[in-house]
């Protein structure tokens, strides 16, 4: 177990230090990201087989205790998030290989090392046990998207990274003042200590320091009225990277937030939090409508989405967390497909804009459906993961009496059937106009790009597939978030 | 006589930071602290014009090996991830001398710092300035 978690927090930075030395040499280069980041996420896989039947593991770092060193700790919750988000990256990164010969492909000699890095900043912020290697493995994915985000250097990537990164360094700011706070109250930053000491604050201090938290996860998870960063910068980024930044970077922040403030004991707070959510659901959708860009209106979708989980936070029950969970599992690869898709659109049309297309479902059938199956999931329909995630989430709503804001969940639930509507009139039916037209991918990349998506989708099908055993496993997470003797049994032994 | 300085400093600065280096285990210094000097001396000695190092990136890639490969040895024989072994020998003129493996796991991460430092004055352009002497007096305000 102590190998399985270094490997997937080592082995790709290990990956970024051997492709970043041969850089220049195509195959190696790729040999090396691919087999760090598959390494990883091979390993994640079998941590949660282990964890799911032995219960939690943690490693100490060099050995240290918890009130000296740093935990790393791999509970359920962590066991449960971890693969899902190490095999987007992998797939993402088989996709970029497909796409690399098109015009909108991320630079390789940069994107694949700084990839890495920022898998194993993703995988140190969900095994982490304490809140400064938090704060260490936001800024080790912040610190890669920023080249990530701008590498190629057109204008609107470079103006739309000026906002993305003036946001995210004010938010690690006051992340690093509410580190400060909490260690100021308690005398630890580690979150089995927190969990122990945290009961004895004063009200007010512990609501601050919550809220104060809930300014900084929620500016890195995008919620209301924290969003405005988001819309403008991930579209302007190439497909592949905006698919992780989609799939991952904001679920890092709820991620954070669901197993902070389960600990923080919020409960006073759970109205206001709820009435933000509705709000994140309501305003995200209606942005996505306002859009005529596929990357665009997938940007805001995310937006919407975020206020699902964080209304499964908010209501501060088992069923709630478990449903926010079971949202984050079903919502990351459905989102990360769907800026896939956007690629190929983009390969196909030459464009992502809606004006510019029309018809690809008659000559890409192919592409049609794989549009279709995660679009349909992430507006909760039936059969697909997004329905039960969906409905996991509202029925633990309805369980705490939150009218308004199951009202708000079903309005932006069928309001963005409305917009996956939208995007399929325009680009799968009608008719094309003309207009220029970048050459397409070579025959080979396409059938890389086609082969990544679909392993994504099918992915995303296996979600729904599992969803039952995955909402047990999602609630016997929260239970041990909601009440954590079991997490501080097993950091303090 | 700014060419001058930089090339009678250089050496002392040098051995500024292997002091940094060493120190770091028990005093205030470190990889980071010795990185930051020696990057501190090349980039004065490039934008003085003497040379241009280019092996920025590789130096970064050997940096991130070395302190990836310290952090995950210890798994090898069944230690905790980052366990650090100490070695202690006694050597002529110098008394006892421990080293553990924090130090080349310093040595990594003063690498990264160079490394990132050169790959920094090249991404800034500095190879202009390495092709002879300064052209323009505002060379020195680079760093």
């Amino acid at each position: 177990m102590t190998v399985l978690i270094s490997v997937a927090i080592v082995a790709p930075l290990l990956a970024a230090a051997c492709s970043l030395a041969v850089r220049s040499h195509p195959p190696g280069r790729d040999i090396a990201v691919l087999a760090g980041l598959g390494s990883a996420a091979l390993a994640s896989h079998i941590m949660l087989v282990t964890v799911a039947r032995d219960g939690t593991h943690t490693v100490a770092v060099g050995g240290w205790a918890p009130e000296l060193g740093i935990v790393l700790v791999a509970d359920l919750f962590a066991a449960l998030i971890l693969p899902v988000a190490l095999t987007i990256i992998f797939v993402v990164e088989v996709f970029a290989i497909g796409q690399r010969r098109t015009v909108w492909a991320a630079n390789p000699q940069l994107s694949g090392p700084l990839l890495c890095v920022l898998t194993s900043g993703v995988s140190l912020a969900f095994l982490t046990g304490d809140l400064f290697t938090l704060f260490v493995a936001f800024e080790l994915i912040l610190v890669s998207s920023y080249v990530l985000l701008t590498h190629q250097g057109n204008r609107s990537q470079v103006r739309a990274g000026m906002t993305y990164v003036v946001m995210n360094l004010l938010a690690s700011t006051l992340f690093l003042f509410g580190v400060a706070f909490v260690y100021t109250a308690t005398g630890t930053v580690n979150m089995a200590l927190l969990a122990e000491r945290i009961p004895q604050l004063e009200t007010g201090v512990r609501l601050g320091i919550g809220a104060w938290f809930l300014v900084v996860f929620g500016t890195k998870a995008a919620i209301f009225p924290l969003f405005s960063w988001l819309p403008d910068s991930y579209p302007t980024a190439p497909t592949t990277i905006t698919a992780v930044f989609a799939g991952l970077l904001t679920k890092v922040g709820i991620y954070s937030m669901i197993r902070f403030h389960n600990l923080m004991g919020m409960e006073d707070l759970g109205p206001i939090m709820l009435l933000v959510a509705a709000l994140t659901m309501v305003l995200g959708v209606l942005g996505a409508l306002a859009q005529s860009d596929v990357k665009r209106i997938l940007s805001f979708h995310v937006i919407s989405q975020i206020g699902y989980m964080f209304m499964g936070l908010s209501l501060f029950t088992v069923a709630g967390t478990a449903a926010a969970i079971l949202f984050l599992i079903h919502h990351m690869p459905v989102k990360a497909v769907l800026f896939l898709v956007g690629g190929l659109i983009e390969n196909h049309e030459g464009s992502s804009s809606l004006d510019r297309s029309g018809g690809l479902a008659g000559r890409e059938p192919l592409v049609a459906v794989m549009f279709a199956i995660p679009a349909l999931s992430l507006a909760g329909i039936p059969p697909f993961s997004g329905f039960v995630a969906k409905l996991a989430v509202i029925s633990a709503a309805v369980d705490q009496g939150g009218t308004v804001v199951v009202v708000a969940a079903l309005l932006a639930g069928g309001l963005t059937l409305l917009s996956m509507t939208k995007i399929w009139n325009e680009v799968f039916w009608g008719g094309r106009t003309d207009g220029p037209r970048p050459r397409p991918a070579p025959r080979r990349g396409r059938r890389i790009m086609h082969t990544a998506t679909a392993l994504a989708v099918a992915g995303t099908l296996m979600v729904s597939l599992f969803a039952g055993t995955l909402l047990d496993l999602s609630t016997e997470a929260a239970e041990d978030l909601r009440r954590p003797a079991s997490y501080i049994a097993a950091v303090r032994p | 006589m700014i060419r001058l300085g930089i090339r009678a400093a250089s050496p002392f600065a040098a051995v500024v930071g292997c002091y940094l280096l060493f120190a770091g285990h028990n005093n205030p210094g470190g990889g980071f602290a010795a990185g930051l000097v020696f990057g501190a001396v090349l980039a004065l000695r490039t934008v003085a014009g003497f040379h241009q190092p280019t092996y920025g990136v590789a130096l970064v890639a050997a940096g991130v090996l070395v302190v990836a490969g310290v952090a995950v040895m210890p798994l090898l024989w069944g230690g905790p991830l980052f366990d650090q072994q100490v070695l202690s020998v006694e050597a002529p003129l110098l008394g006892k001398v421990k080293a553990g493996s924090a130090l080349p796991f310093d040595i990594g991460v003063a690498a990264i710092v160079v490394g990132t430092v050169i790959a920094a004055l090249d991404g800034l352009g500095a190879s202009e300035f390495a092709a002879g002497p300064p052209a323009r007096s505002d060379g020195g305000e680079r760093e």
